[in-house]
């Protein structure tokens, strides 16, 4: 008798398999076992190449496995899996980083350089050569720059950091416009709080591994945060890495995210009182005089009342809290009980080392900065600044600078033109870039109409609400060019398609940023030969500035990327300190003899330290100096400042030269959406917050978060993320809102109901889940998916919140309020 | 001989589902497309189970890594008329496709729910296809399939010993792919016969137990309690 598999499957699918006794099943079973041949993938010769992950900022490094096909000859990239090498990832990768080859081999890439063919937004292209796309490139520019519109070129950059950065930034500047635009939102505000209160311009870095007392505010430490990896690492080290001790963690925010599931403590509280809370906790710490007296003596400006050079007096932190922010009344507005506030403020003032972090969650509110530094506060009260445990600043590594720009007559004319997004001025006086405000220069023509745009790893049109909602405002620029490896939403608007290589195909320095102390400096190395006819952006840029001859041609000196790389990387060789990456053991050793005094590298010429560098993954300097207080205050005072006399002189500064059009200081906090006045301005204080919507008519609160396997704008496509979206539910392909059961139930929506989310910006369409981890008068989005284009996987999954999110930002640092959109459900 | 064990420790666990998605690339396991994944046909050799408990705002969720408990009394090797579910002599228990009549008795009758069923031929898109893991074949429609603790990984490590004359060390040369890239750690393996390994040190400790332990499986997998 001769079955087929499906014949035999399509019977044994009853009973009768049963009845039909053992004897015969085996049989069968032996004759499938003799017939069947496995499908096997191509076998063939096994390599290993270091690398970093580029699925998020986190930096991780990885090593990629490579099958050299005996039959095909072809090199296929066939496993990631951390390096151990690496300090970040130490052999370990989160679940985007095992998915990078996905990324390599996303069926959807981009596969040369296109120009559009259809209309903009259609997504028609036709393939043009290299030579051309350059050619029309160098063309538009030159016309531009010739008619004295250099400043008209915008460049919108998403995470980027190391020589591409500073050679986006460089071109900018040979080229003569002053309109680099960051869609990496969040940092603006965290470098802002270092800024105003110890007086350096970089995000907040921690050293979480030696905390023993983690307060986090709404900081998406196990979600995708800023180093996921490292941060799972660390999170791990608080709870078993030293025996007999445990670490605390606390979390305090709407929802009961990832962190807050594995936190000791989970807070619950209003939207956008994270401040008000901390300052509640101040006041517990001051009264009670478990503040770190030392340190706020020493090291602090501004926490007593003072008075300046003209003996006026001001108002100190101690009896701001003191005065301000009562446990009874921070209850009332927070929704936090009282002995909440103070056993929590008394058990991180009785932990050390003991931190506050407020990453994502409390910045993303129209009072995000002021929320920082509230909490960045607490972190000065008990003395967690630049020791073991606390805040820390990322060191950099030496990597050799790259020679002075010479600034023709255009660059100069173009780099004196106003931003476009009006970041420094009175609309946004700390902001460096907002991209947020570019619809709006786009509709109304002002300050100048924009000629042209490149796009770097930035997707405006999926991660800009107004461009969300109206993707044509892009088409008011003429020439748009997209240098994504892969189709998005705002790759659909270019004129020019000019594809990257993936980051497993290309040279890369990796420079980890504002994540811990030392410095980290990863390479990015082809792991194969690019799959397509797609080009490093890096030498793209080159042959740019190269066609454009003159001043800008001669601040391009190189070949290609990897030249300046390899010259960039010469001065860490040359730095006489740190070490290739290496394992833990071989790291002790070296560095009990640097201790004695003896730097012993592993490397005599540059060549060997090249090829040590590429075959371990990178270079670190484990040293970082902790107490290093001069380093870490740059502030007019020298020390920390809770009075921010930074925030004073800028704002000051503004309202003088604004003197003349007759806007005072008042009116500048006026139009900043800043209720305080007098020194409280220039204090942590709590800004009652700004919502979009009426609450009558929307009288929920939107949150959103990154769960972990969808990294901002490009994971989507990945279809071993998308069965992954959100370990709360397990629910493959599914992005819900999650909503409060008790609010669920006067609304008459039921679990898996389809449902619209609607705000007065626009609705959504999708599925609600009850959860009973989220406050009533809250619910949740996650961020990453509902693409319009982005791949076939991309397009057919998940929703976007973008979508919803109303137009209010914290002013001051143009930080879009991601959390400041009331909404409505009903059922659809 | 060593007797391979996991330990799963939840305190450490974040739930990040890094294992599931190196599991899901070690082993060519398919990417099913969402209409079957709503039919409740994903599949996933190790997964993370979240457990909720409680009421707003007293709420308690724990992640469960659940890859195949490995039991060394394992229910499906006993139902299996084909001889396809086998426990090999190191205690590891394996699928051997090539038998398999896809009954799905296995499916019926693990407590665990680790066996999976493959329900439509597993398709890729070209592309993505040159990424599978030449270390593994590809399983047709019609077999069942499920975590064998990477039993490839214990090949290859007894290979390299093999070459030095000796026995594969009782930690750190043979390491399934869901542990390899855990980053908190949670996850670790070892010969739980070993008094020296990590993993038979933990296994014995205050924190372990095994799921559903009375049902008299004897399964190799130890979780950690929490705190
Ligand atoms: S944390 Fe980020 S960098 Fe690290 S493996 Fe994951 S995606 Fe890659
Ligand atoms: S990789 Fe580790 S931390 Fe992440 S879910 Fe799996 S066991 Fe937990």
């Amino acid at each position: 008798m001769k079955l087929s598999r499906r014949g035999f499957l399509g019977w044994s699918g009853t009973l009768v398999a049963a009845a039909a006794g053992c004897q015969g099943i085996r049989a069968i079973g032996d004759l499938q076992a003799a017939t069947y041949e496995a499908e096997v993938p191509p076998q063939g010769i096994e390599g290993w190449v270091a690398s970093v992950c580029q699925q998020c900022p986190g930096g991780c490094g990885i090593q990629v496995r490579t099958i050299t096909g005996v039959q095909d000859g072809v090199k296929r990239a066939v496993k990631i899996q951390g390096n151990p090498y690496h300090p970040i990832s130490r052999g370990s990768v989160c679940p985007k980083g095992v998915a990078g080859l996905q990324a390599l081999y996303d069926p959807d890439r981009f596969r040369g350089p296109m120009k559009r063919a259809g209309a903009r937004g259609q997504g028609q292209w036709q393939p043009i050569s290299w030579e051309e796309a350059v050619a029309t490139v160098v063309q538009r520019l030159r016309d531009l720059r010739a008619k004295g519109e250099a400043h008209t070129l915008l460049l919108m950059a998403g995470q980027v950091r190391g020589l591409m950065q500073s050679l986006l930034l460089r071109f900018l500047e040979a080229y003569g416009s002053p309109n680099y635009l960051s869609t990496a939102s969040g940092c603006e505000a965290s470098r802002q709080t270092l800024f105003l209160t110890q007086g350096i311009a970089e995000p907040i870095a921690y050293d979480l591994e030696n905390s023993a007392y983690i307060l986090s505010f709404g900081a998406g430490l196990l979600e995708a945060g800023w180093s996921p990896v490292r941060q799972a690492r660390a999170y791990s080290h608080l709870r078993q890495g030293t025996p007999g001790r445990r670490g605390r963690l606390v979390q305090v925010e709407p929802r009961f995210s990832v962190t807050a599931a594995k936190a000791d403590e989970w807070i619950p509280l209003r939207p956008g009182t994270d401040g008000a809370l901390a300052l509640a906790m101040a006041h517990v710490i001051v009264s009670e005089g478990l503040y770190e007296k030392e340190f706020v003596e020493a090291w602090t400006f501004g926490f007593d009342d003072w008075q300046d050079a003209a003996g006026t007096s001001h108002l100190g932190f101690r009896s701001l809290v003191m005065n301000d922010y009562r446990p009874e009344a921070v209850s009332a507005l927070t929704g936090v009980p009282i002995q909440t506030i103070v056993r929590v403020a008394r058990e991180f003032a009785a932990t050390r080392p003991a931190v506050a972090l407020a990453e994502r969650g409390a910045g993303f509110h129209t009072n995000g900065l002021y929320n920082r530094l509230a909490i960045h506060a607490l972190n000065a009260l008990v003395g967690s600044i630049e020791v073991p445990g606390g805040t820390v600043i990322q060191r950099r590594p030496p990597l050799t600078p790259l020679p002075p720009v010479t600034r023709d007559a255009a660059a100069l004319r173009g780099l004196a033109a106003p931003r476009i997004d009006g970041a420094g001025t009175v609309k946004s006086p700390l902001a460096s870039s907002v991209v947020s405000a570019l619809p709006e220069a786009l509709r109304t023509g002002s300050p100048y109409r924009p000629k042209a745009l490149f796009l770097y790893y930035a997707n405006p049109v999926y991660s800009v609400s107004e461009f969300v909602r109206h993707p044509e405002l892009l088409d008011a620029i003429p020439f748009i060019v997209s240098f994504s490896p892969f189709p998005d939403e705002s790759s659909r608007h270019a004129d020019l398609i000019l594809p990257d290589h993936t980051s497993l195909e290309r040279w890369q320095d990796d420079p980890i940023e504002a994540t811990w102390g030392p410095a980290v400096l990863g390479l990015r190395q082809p792991v194969l030969e690019p799959r397509h006819q797609t080009r490093h952006t890096g030498d793209v840029l080159i042959q740019i500035a190269q066609g454009l001859s003159g001043t800008v041609a001669a601040a391009f000196p190189w070949k290609e990327f990897s030249e300046a790389l390899k010259e960039g990387v010469r001065g860490v060789a040359g730095a006489q300190g740190g070490l290739i990456m290496t394992t833990p053991f071989e790291e002790a050793r070296q560095r009990r003899q640097a201790d004695a005094g003896f730097w012993l590298p592993t490397y005599k010429t540059f060549d060997e330290f090249w090829s040590q560098v590429a075959e371990r993954g990178g270079w670190w300097d484990p040293a970082y100096s902790f107490g290093n207080r001069e380093r870490a205050f740059r502030t007019p005072s020298g020390k920390f400042e809770f009075f921010f006399q930074t925030l004073r002189q800028r704002l000051e500064a503004l309202t003088r030269r604004g003197a003349a059009s007759g806007v005072g200081l008042d009116g500048l906090l006026d139009a900043l959406g800043i209720q305080a006045r007098g020194d409280r301005v220039f204090l942590p204080h709590h800004e009652p917050p700004r919502f979009v919507g009426e609450e009558k008519e929307y009288p929920l609160h939107l949150i959103m978060s990154k769960p972990m396997s969808l990294a901002g704008t490009r994971t989507a496509n990945q279809p071993w993320l998308g069965e992954i979206p959100n370990v709360r539910t397990s629910r493959p392909w599914e992005i819900a809102v999650e909503i409060n059961p008790e609010s669920a139930h006067k609304l008459g929506i039921r679990d898996g109901d389809e449902v619209w989310l609607e705000s007065p910006g626009g609705r959504l369409r999708l599925r609600a889940r009850l959860y009973q981890g989220i406050a009533p008068e809250v619910v949740h989005v996650p961020f990453g998916s509902g693409h319009a284009a982005g791949g076939r996987f991309a397009e057919a999954w998940g929703a976007n919140p973008n979508r919803l999110i109303g137009g209010e930002a914290d002013r001051l640092t143009g930080t879009p309020a991601l959390f400041a959109t009331r909404v409505r459900i009903t059922r659809a | 001989m060593a007797r391979w064990g996991m330990v799963i420790d939840l305190d450490r666990c974040t739930g990040c589902q890094a294992c599931v998605v190196a599991c899901k690339a070690e082993n060519n396991v398919p990417v099913v497309a969402p209409s079957q994944a709503q039919a409740g046909r994903s599949m996933h050799w190790m997964t993370v189970i979240p457990e909720v408990e409680g009421e707003f705002p007293r709420v308690r969720t724990r992640f469960i890594p659940r890859p195949c408990q490995q039991c060394d009394s394992p229910p499906c090797v006993k139902v299996c008329p084909v001889q396809a579910m086998t426990k090999s002599p190191e205690g590891i228990v394996s699928h051997v496709f090539a038998r398999c009549i896809g009954c799905r008795f296995c499916v019926q009758a693990c407590p665990y729910g680790v066996t999976y069923f493959n329900w439509q031929a597993p398709t890729w898109p070209a592309d993505l296809r040159e990424a599978l893991n030449p270390d593994f074949a590809i399983r047709p429609t019609g077999v069942v399939e499920m975590c064998d603790f990477c039993h490839h990984h214990l090949q290859h490590a007894r290979e390299a010993a093999r070459a030095e004359g000796r026995e594969v060390r009782g930690e750190g040369e043979y390491t399934p792919a869901c542990i390899q890239a855990c980053p908190a750690r949670a996850l670790i393996f070892g010969d739980l016969d070993d008094p020296t390994t990590e993993a038979s040190h933990l296994a014995r400790g205050p924190r372990a137990y095994r799921m559903l332990e009375e049902l008299g499986t004897s399964p190799k997998v130890f979780y950690l309690k929490e705190g």
